[in-house]
C-alpha cells in the first residue's frame, strides 16, 4: 500500500492529520489551477479552500481505482467553474476589470499578491514573468469557463483528452472541439493586440 | 489527393499541436499550409500561444494554505460536533422532563378511571370511540385545569435547564475553538 493511499484511508476514518499530508501534497497544484481559473490570487486561496473541504467531506465516494490528483482537480475544476458562472450576474466579472482602464494595474497588482515559481534573482526578468503571467492570465480569462479549465488541464497538467473529459465530465470529441476553439480564440487575441510577449514565426 | 478546406485544416492544427495527428494527416496539413496563408498565420499563432502556456510555470499558493484547510476543518467539525451535542442534550432534557410527568399523568388517569373503562369496555362501536373520545377530551381539560400551575412550572424549569445546559455547552465549544 502507497502513502498516500494510507493518508486517503486514515482521512476517512476522520484523521484530520493525514488529511493534512495530503492537502501538502497537492496544494501546489490545486491551488494553480484555481488560480488560472480565477485570475485573482484572493479567490484562488479561498477556492483552493474550499476544493480541499469538500474533498474532505466527499472522501467516502472517492474511488480509489482513480488517481486522487484527478479527483482533486475535478472538484477544483467545477467550484471555479460554478464561481465563474455566478461572476456572470454581478457587476465586477474577470471581464470587466480586464476592460477596465486600469484594468493592467490591477492585474499587475494581482500577479504581484502571487507567488510566482520564478527562481530568477535578476529583478528585470521576475518583472518580465510577472508581466508574462498577467499576460496568460488576461487571455485566460477571455475564454468560457469550461473552456479555460480545458486549456488549463491540458497545459499545465498534460493531461490527456480522456482525463480533460473525465475530469469536466465530458466527452473527448467536446474536448477537442473545446481545446480547438479555445486555441483559436487565443490565436485571434494575438492577432487583436498584437504583443502578448509572444515571438511568432 | 482531397483537398482540405480551411475548417478542418484549423481543427487539424490543435490536434497536431496535442500530438494526435498521425503523419499522412501531417503531410495533408502541410500541403494545406503551404498553399494557404491565412491558415498559415494561424498556424504560426496557435504555435506562438501553444509554446507561451508551455513555458508559463505552476503558481505556488502561500505557505498559509494548509494552516488554513486545517483550520477551517477543525472549525467545521467543532460547529458540526456543538449542533449535535446542543440537540441532544435538548432532547435529552425534554425527555426528561417528560418521564418526570409521565407518573402523574397515569396516577390521574387511574384516579378518574379512565384507564379500567379503556381496558374493560374497549373501542368495539362507534358510539363507544365517540364516548371514549369525549371521555378524554374531558380528562384532558380536567388534567389541564387541575395541573396547569404544576405543569407550567415543570415546562418551565425544563425550559430554563435545556437552556442554561444549552449555554454551558456553547461556551465550553467557544473556550475550546479559543485553545485551537
Amino acid at each position: 500500500m502507497t502513502t498516500e493511499t494510507e493518508w486517503i484511508q486514515q482521512a476517512r476514518g476522520g484523521d484530520q492529520a493525514a488529511f493534512g499530508r495530503l492537502v501538502m501534497a497537492y496544494q501546489t497544484p490545486v491551488y494553480n489551477l484555481t488560480y488560472r481559473m480565477l485570475g485573482n490570487a484572493g479567490e484562488a486561496e479561498d477556492a483552493a479552500q474550499e476544493a480541499f473541504l469538500r474533498a474532505y467531506t466527499r472522501l467516502h465516494s472517492y474511488d480509489p481505482d482513480r488517481p486522487f490528483r484527478s479527483w482533486m482537480l475535478s472538484i477544483a475544476s467545477h467550484y471555479c467553474i460554478d464561481q465563474l458562472r455566478k461572476r456572470r450576474f454581478t457587476w465586477l466579472s474577470f471581464e470587466d476589470e480586464i476592460a477596465a482602464p486600469n484594468g493592467s494595474t490591477s492585474n499587475a497588482a494581482t500577479i504581484a499578491e502571487a507567488h510566482l515559481t520564478s527562481g530568477n534573482p535578476n529583478p528585470e526578468a521576475v518583472v518580465a514573468e510577472k508581466e508574462k503571467q498577467g499576460h496568460v492570465q488576461e487571455m485566460l480569462g477571455s475564454l468560457s469557463p469550461t473552456d479555460r479549465a480545458a486549456i488549463t488541464l491540458r497545459y499545465w497538467y498534460d493531461y490527456s483528452y480522456e482525463e480533460v473529459a473525465d475530469s469536466l465530465g465530458l466527452t473527448v470529441s467536446a474536448v477537442k472541439s473545446r481545446l480547438h476553439r479555445a486555441r483559436r480564440g487565443l490565436a485571434t487575441m494575438v492577432e487583436q493586440d498584437g504583443d502578448y510577449g509572444l515571438q511568432t514565426c | 489527393m482531397e483537398t482540405m478546406d480551411c475548417k478542418r485544416a484549423s481543427r487539424m492544427m490543435s490536434l497536431r499541436l496535442d500530438g494526435n495527428l498521425d503523419g499522412a494527416e501531417m503531410t495533408r496539413l502541410d500541403e494545406h499550409l503551404g498553399e494557404c496563408s491565412a491558415c498559415l498565420v494561424e498556424w504560426h499563432r496557435m504555435q506562438a500561444i501553444d509554446s507561451l502556456l508551455r513555458a508559463t510555470p505552476m503558481v505556488h499558493p502561500p505557505l498559509r494554505l494548509r494552516v488554513q484547510v486545517m483550520a477551517r476543518l477543525s472549525r467545521r467539525d467543532q460547529a458540526r460536533r456543538a449542533i449535535i451535542g446542543g440537540t441532544a442534550l435538548t432532547l435529552g432534557t425534554v425527555t426528561l422532563a417528560l418521564l418526570t410527568l409521565a407518573p402523574a399523568l397515569i396516577g390521574l388517569l387511574n384516579g378518574l378511571g379512565i384507564a379500567p373503562a379503556l381496558i374493560s369496555g374497549g373501542p368495539e362501536t362507534l358510539s363507544q370511540l365517540l364516548l371514549f373520545g369525549s371521555t378524554m377530551g374531558r380528562a384532558v381539560l380536567v388534567l389541564i385545569e387541575a395541573l396547569a400551575l404544576p405543569l407550567a412550572a415543570l415546562i418551565m424549569c425544563s425550559l430554563l435547564m435545556a437552556l442554561a445546559v444549552n449555554s454551558l455547552w456553547i461556551r465550553m465549544v467557544r473556550r475550546m475553538r479559543v485553545r485551537s
